[in-house]
């Protein structure tokens, strides 16, 4: 294998370790929300600086190969990716910090109700990311399309969620601050899958160079 | 649409009537453009340049099958003139050749062939080709010395303009800074993309990112075949041949 080749390698193990830190992140944010576990949630916020140091580790390996390798074709794709999916890697993380701060405060008051859809959401969600990265490693446009269509359904999910918590509010004011911030938790959740769409619309930049983004139905392009 | 200045179709070639170094052949380059042609070494991209003046007529033996048509016109036919062909498409070499003889003797050199005798007429043709090669103020001052005087990439300069000088349609460059230092190739580069706009230009170039700074069009060659030709920044970032992906991507082999 060839010095850049393993550079190019070196630079997806990266991508891979930061995405697995990201699917901790949220497994366990949520966790500490549904077991109402402090001690997870602190975990989960101590951790992200470890996401944020790979992010800013990707972006500077890969700007010294593109200014030492000038990189073409599938390669120059591989790269900009990469720098591309970190920055939604990135933010994910700090959806996931986000998602442990409400568990927090939540654990702090009693519990709204069993949370039911918001684990549903986290595994949807989780399913996406790490789909969207197995697609990536694979250079797998099915994969990543199947990711793309999934979306809806995290959507829907958190429409339904925010339904059941505005009947909650409109009953009974006292659940209002717990309510939103369940509500914030779906939202959250809900970025966390675009974020993951957006990784596998990359994916599909990466394996047949064309940009999908902003179309409004990729699943027709040939 | 972008109208067509030289188009090959089903081209052969061969050396000394046997070594078959061009396969079937379809190139389309494009009017006032800059096409380049990159491939492996023995990848017959310099002998495809070499068609579009028939410079291979030099040699016996050489033999094309297929047409070359020049602005519609075959140029393979008989009733060719090879002499005025070679005026119209324009060759510059690696190597600066300069001829033996002044700065200014040079660039009216081919002037004096075309019949332009007055020398207010010269004078005025010689000074336009040297501001348009982008050379005219290093040598106003001495047009009356040797050209050998003049550093490399000077003399790279000196000979694009006296291939400026005849008003050439096309101008063929053979790895044109090969054996020039990074500023005098950056002079040169940015020359073929001023060049452009007067001229079509063709390139050979080992250099894929000079192909991919100065062109166009790209065309990849392997074994004496066109293997992609597509617009270069297509080429350059999704290319649709696995061939061509693995020559640009240094994976070769």
């Amino acid at each position: 294998m060839s010095v850049f080749d393993e550079e190019l390698m070196q630079l997806k193990e990266k991508v891979l370790k930061m995405g697995g830190m990201v699917e901790e992140a949220i497994k366990d944010s949520v966790r500490s929300l549904v077991d109402r576990d402090n001690e997870i949630a602190r975990l989960v916020i101590e951790r992200d600086h470890q996401i944020n140091a790979l992010d800013v580790q990707i972006d500077e390996d890969s700007i010294r190969l593109i200014a030492l390798r000038q990189p073409k074709a599938s390669d120059l794709r591989f790269i900009t990716t990469a720098m591309k999916i970190t920055t939604d890697i990135e933010r994910m993380g700090d959806l996931g910090v986000n998602i442990a701060e409400r568990a927090l405060e939540l654990n702090e008051e009693p519990l709204l109700k069993p949370y039911i859809d918001i684990p549903r959401m986290r595994e949807l969600a989780q399913g996406m990311i790490r789909d969207a990265l197995d697609a990536f490693v694979r250079r797998d446009k099915k994969l990543a399309m199947d990711v793309i269509m999934r979306d809806d359904e995290v959507d829907e999910l958190k429409h339904s969620v925010l339904q059941e918590l505005a009947f909650f509010m409109v009953q009974d004011p006292t659940t209002v601050s717990r309510a939103m911030k369940i509500s914030f938790v779906a939202q959250y959740l809900e970025r966390f899958a675009d974020h993951a769409t957006n990784i596998a619309e990359m994916v599909i930049y990466l394996v047949e160079g064309k940009i999908i983004r902003h179309m409004a139905h990729p699943e027709e392009t040939p | 649409m972008q109208e067509v200045e030289l188009e090959t179709r089903s081209l052969n070639f061969y050396y000394g009537g046997n070594v078959h170094a061009l396969k079937q052949v379809n190139l389309t380059v494009f009017r006032k453009g800059v096409t380049s042609l990159i491939g492996p070494s023995g990848c017959g991209k310099t002998t495809l340049l070499r068609c579009f003046n028939r410079m291979h007529d030099l040699y016996p033996g050489n033999r094309y099958e297929g047409e070359i048509l020049l602005r519609g016109r075959n140029i393979l036919s008989g009733g060719i003139d090879v002499i005025r062909l070679r005026s119209n498409v324009g060759m510059v070499f690696q190597k600066p050749t300069p001829f033996p003889m002044t700065i200014f003797d040079n660039i009216a050199y081919g002037l004096r062939l075309k019949g332009i005798r007055k020398r207010a007429d010269l004078s005025e043709k010689v000074e336009k080709a040297l501001k348009n090669a982008a050379i005219w103020d290093e040598v106003k001052d001495k047009l009356n010395v040797s050209a050998y005087d003049l550093s490399g990439g000077q003399q790279q300069r000196l000979v694009i303009a006296r291939a400026l000088a005849v008003e050439p349609e096309i101008l063929l460059f053979d790895e044109p800074t090969s054996a020039l230092d990074p500023i005098s190739t950056g002079k040169i580069e940015e020359l073929v993309v001023q060049l452009r706009k007067d001229v079509t230009i063709i390139i050979v170039t080992h250099n894929m990112q000079q192909a991919a700074r100065i062109s166009d069009w790209t065309g990849f060659m392997m074994l004496g075949e066109l293997i992609e030709f597509d617009k270069t920044d297509k080429m350059f970032t999704a290319p649709t041949e696995k061939l061509t992906e693995d020559y640009i991507t240094g994976r070769f082999g």
